[in-house]
């Protein structure tokens, strides 16, 4: 756990989970989605939200980053309740959210997509830099327009924000949607890099044995809920139930 | 040479004014993804109020300039921003689209309002540093104004494209565009983003404004100046909304062009200065014509805020029955104006109706319905009226003919639309519709083609008589009356078993989602044609009524100010429904013209308050707008609340006879002359609209309690979650008892499960 980079005012507290769910109700409308979920994310741990389609993960990750407002409940950053703050408030202290299906602007070019990423507080030369020194590849084509390149090209660009803006939580919704296989080995190896780094990531995955491999807890979320936590090694089993709902 | 160096000055500079208003647009759609109608109109009332701050109060120029430039327009643009278009977000392109034009016409009444422009002291506005101040270049002059007015416009280009490109705040701008949300996530304040470019794009169709306005030099005049600007919009079009360069290529050409027909069309040509003042229109039904394919979209079904439910046959069969008795109940109690106005009132609904069917039952749009009804009542005028003078009729083939050539022309008009979705189409209808009647309703002079004479609209007036149609005349008032409401009915009826049709269904399905119909292996572009071609001709046929009830019609009551009105009606009694047509016409022509009559009498008897009278007169004419620009709020329309409101009287007997009971009543003391007219209309609308909303809270309490709405099945999951009542029947419809279906993630990780 080198350094953590957070709001001074937000006390990070060592030892007390980053991020911390306290029974958190959601809805889209009137149909309740989140039924009362409780989860913690300890400081430099990476945490698996697993679970079938439509149980509620991706749920769960816009709550914390502020752009699904909770019913009910408390979501809580290093101990301070933030129930209230908007998403780019958020971003500005320290959240780094990659949404589904690539958080990219199609109609900017890589370079204006990355110059984004500088309004959480890192200026952009040292944001390219990061970026350019981890994937090449985005180097050779920063003019082009991000809407042109490949889903695993465009998944780097957004990976590329996570890691040159230094956050201390990163939420990962959905990585591998759509990639091959050997772009998501890739993708989680450098997620594995940034926890090194003390970054708190939750990520949520539908494929779980790739992501098993990198997280210190997983915790299964079914039909709103979270039925289990527990560290992969204890889940192996309920896993598969959770899939195959037997 | 002289003249070719001056004309071509001339044109660089209006360009460059046309060039700044297309910018504004071009900025605001680019952050909000609004396309603003109202920009004209944000020009028109900044010139309007410039005028009144230099020359009204003798304010020196510069002071002018920053109070109108500085402060008045860019706090317009913001407050329009938070207050209206902030609200579209989900919502269609048409309400979209609705919204905005209500702001345009809101606006441009509220400068009649003001500077009522038919004062007998016309208004003049005077270029920069007066009229005489000129740059001589070798023999040459050139007006100060004109120079200044094309710097202004490449500073402009330059620092909007420096912005765009080169600023962190400008990126995120267009970053707004592409995904809000993922801006938010990168730590970016879309909606402070959105609020300062609509100030930025009311600043610059301000600047333009106090540009153009002493170019053409005529006294100023609302509904002239807003549609001047409107002329930037191809200019804005040529840039495809994105591109400042091309903008700014487009405007030049435009303006040149314009100005080259001024100069070298030879005087002789009577149609030269319609044809100029309508060619930005044809260039932009050029451009839209030559716009790249609109890109089959499926991948994203939008969730929309709007949502029409289906009309029952039987529920039109009652309504329309229902419709005919009041109307005829109406009629008995009603002055011989009273009568006029609801036909009048009813015509209008008929050509309502033609926008139900395209945009309600199809998404498409058409801005220029009664443009298609000037047609048509062309073609009645010259070919479909029998016998003269008093004993004039028009023909029941004359009406039908006239339905055919219009719809011939809507298929002309549908052509962009067979590639083109949503804003483009609107702007073409809107194009034509300005077109016809700068271009055609303006032709008085006899022309000869293929040896054929004629006049298309001879002194600028048009005689329809009433139908007569086999051995029925309809020259009476109530006669006629009630034919439009017969036709009214028919047509709204038809509409309904059409919408159920599998036709109807198609249509719905190319309106959710054309990439899914085309795949499904429908005709798009038949389906397409086919709606515009009925469509226009509805159109056809309601305006030949309309025409037929005023008698003698002008090129003004087709005008396209009308037109948005009513489409911005319609929209807001509800586009999905018959009786939002209704509503339309009734709203638009009936009830204005009731409030207006019933102030104006107040007015005069009670002298002394004379003055609050006659300002709610003038309020009047802002109110449709102020409707229309509500719609944000509430996108199904009025005419869903309302009968959400009726569904309550209709689930309570009780209530429903009581509101039947003493509507009779009031109805029978209006008829035995017990209480006038006035009294019929206030007790009537308290009846209908306060005894549903005072009795539903008491009556309806207990009987409501306990037992919700039924929620049809496609709505279920939307209207109220799912229960394991729906998952079980579900379940035995698809004959799933006790068979577990694997995710997605286990079949490909464990492919003996497929089977199961």
């Amino acid at each position: 756990m080198s350094e953590v980079h957070y709001h001074e005012d937000h006390g990070a507290v060592d030892g007390a989970p980053l991020v911390e769910l306290v029974d958190v109700r959601a809805a889209y409308g009137t149909i309740e989605v989140l039924h009362g979920v409780n989860l913690s994310v300890p400081q430099g741990s990476v945490v698996a939200l697993l679970g079938p389609n439509g149980a509620g993960k991706s749920t769960i990750l816009k709550v914390i980053s502020g752009l699904l407002p909770p019913t009910s409940g408390e979501v809580r950053l290093a101990g301070r309740m933030v129930n209230g703050a908007s998403a780019d408030q958020l971003a500005r202290i320290g959240l780094c959210t990659i949404p589904e299906g690539r958080g990219v602007f199609p109609n900017l070019s890589v370079r204006e997509n990355l110059w984004m990423a500088t309004m959480a507080g890192v200026p952009l030369a040292q944001v390219e830099e990061t970026a350019y020194a981890r994937f090449p590849r985005l180097g050779e084509r920063r003019k082009q327009l991000a809407g042109t390149l490949s889903g695993g090209e465009q998944q780097m660009l957004s990976m590329a924000r996570a890691l040159s803006v230094n956050p201390s939580v990163l939420l990962l919704d959905e990585l591998s949607m759509g990639l091959a296989p050997l772009v998501v080995a890739n993708l989680y190896e450098i997620v594995a890099q940034v926890s090194q780094e003390g970054v708190s990531i939750l990520v949520s995955e539908q494929f779980a044995r790739t992501v098993l491999g990198i997280a210190q807890y997983a915790a299964i979320v079914l039909h709103g809920n979270i039925t289990r936590v527990g560290t992969p090694a204890e889940l192996e089993d309920e896993l598969s139930a959770a899939y195959l709902g037997s | 040479m002289q003249t070719f160096l001056q004309y071509t000055i001339l044109g660089l500079a209006l360009g460059g004014a046309y060039f700044i208003a297309a910018s504004g647009l071009v900025v605001t759609y680019t952050t909000s993804g609004i396309f603003n109608f109202a920009q004209g109109a944000i020009a028109m009332l900044a010139v309007f109020t410039y005028w009144q701050f230099r020359w009204g109060w003798g304010w020196p120029a510069p002071l002018a300039l920053l109070m109108v430039l500085g402060i008045l327009a860019p706090l317009l643009g913001a407050v329009l921003y938070q207050v209206v278009m902030k609200n579209l977000r989900g919502t269609s392109e048409v309400t979209k689209i609705i919204v905005s034009i209500g702001v345009m016409l809101g606006l441009q009444a509220l400068a009649t309002w003001v500077w009522n422009p038919t004062s007998s002291t016309p208004r003049q506005f005077q270029k920069f540093f007066g009229p005489n101040a000129f740059a001589h270049f070798g023999s040459l002059r050139v007006p100060w104004h004109i120079i200044i007015s094309f710097i202004i416009a490449i500073a402009i280009a330059v620092g909007i494209r420096f912005l765009f490109v080169r600023t962190r705040s400008g990126v995120a701008m267009r970053a707004v565009v592409d995904d809000p949300e993922l801006l938010q996530l990168n730590g970016g304040r879309p909606e402070r983003l959105a609020m300062i470019s609509w100030a930025g794009g009311s600043f610059l169709a301000a600047l333009a404004g106090i540009l153009i306005q002493p170019m053409i030099g005529s006294a100023m005049s609302a509904g002239a100046l807003t549609l001047l600007v409107i002329d930037a919009f191809a200019a804005a079009m040529f840039g495809r909304l994105r591109s400042l360069p091309r903008t700014f290529m487009g405007a030049l050409i435009i303006a040149l062009t314009t100005t080259y027909v001024v100069a070298y069309f030879p005087s002789k040509w009577t149609w030269s200065s319609s044809f100029r003042n309508s060619l930005p229109m044809i260039f932009l039904f050029i451009i839209l014509l030559v716009l790249p394919q609109d890109r089959l979209r499926g991948a994203t079904v939008l969730r929309l805020r709007e949502r029409f439910r289906m009309p029952s046959i039987r529920t039109a069969w009652i309504a329309g029955l229902t419709m005919m008795i009041v109307v005829f109940c109406l009629k008995v109690i009603m002055a011989k104006t009273g009568v006029n106005t609801l036909t009048l009132a009813l015509t209008f609904a008929i050509i309502a109706l033609s926008l139900v069917l395209l945009t309600g039952f199809a998404g498409e749009i058409n801005l220029a319905a009664l443009s298609f009804g000037a047609i048509a009542v062309m073609v009645v005028y010259h070919f479909g009226i029998s016998g003269t003078g008093t004993e004039a009729r028009t023909t029941l083939w004359g009406i039908l003919l006239a339905a055919v050539v219009t719809a011939l022309v809507g298929a002309l008009i549908a052509l962009p639309a067979l590639r083109l979705r949503g804003l483009y189409l609107a702007l073409a209808t809107m194009a034509f519709g300005v077109f016809i009647s700068r271009m055609v309703l303006t032709e008085r002079t006899e022309r000869e083609i293929f040896g054929l004479k004629f006049t298309l609209f001879p002194t600028g007036q048009l005689s329809i008589p009433r139908p007569k149609i086999g051995p029925i005349d309809f020259n009476g008032g109530d006669a006629f009356l009630l034919l439009c409401a017969g036709l009214f009915v028919v047509i709204g009826i038809g509409m309904v078993y059409l919408r159920h049709s599998g036709y109807g269904r198609r249509l719905t399905a190319m309106k959710d989602s054309p990439a899914a119909s085309a795949t499904l292996g429908m005709s798009v572009v038949r389906l397409k044609l086919s709606i515009f071609m009925m469509s226009a001709a509805i159109a056809g046929i309601g305006g030949v009524m309309m025409a037929a009830q005023v008698g003698t019609v002008n090129s003004d009551r087709f005008d396209i100010f009308l037109s948005l009105a009513l489409a911005m009606i319609t929209v807001v009694g509800g586009i999905g429904y018959v009786s939002g047509a209704l509503f339309a016409g009734i709203f638009l022509i009936a009830f204005i013209e009731a409030l207006n009559l019933m102030l104006k009498k107040f007015a005069v008897d009670y002298s002394s308050l004379e003055a609050i009278f006659m300002f709610f007169i003038s309020a009047v004419t802002v109110l449709p707008a102020t409707i229309g620009i509500t719609m944000g709020k509430n996108p199904s329309g009025a005419v869903s609340d309302i009968v959400e409101g009726m569904n309550k009287v209709k689930q309570s007997k009780p209530l429903m006879i009581t509101v039947i009971g003493l509507e009779a009543a009031i109805w029978a003391l209006t008829a035995t002359e017990v209480i006038t007219n006035w009294h019929f209309v206030i007790l009537t609308f308290a009846n209908l609209i306060l005894v549903p909303i005072v009795g539903g809270k008491f009556l309806m309490a207990r009987a409501m309690r306990g037992v919700p709405k039924p929620v049809p099945p496609e709505l279920i999951g939307i209207d109220r979650p799912f229960t394991d009542e729906d998952l079980a029947a579900m379940d035995q419809a698809l004959n799933l008892d006790g068979v577990v279906i694997p995710s997605s993630t286990t079949l490909r990780e464990e492919p003996a499960n497929a089977s199961a």
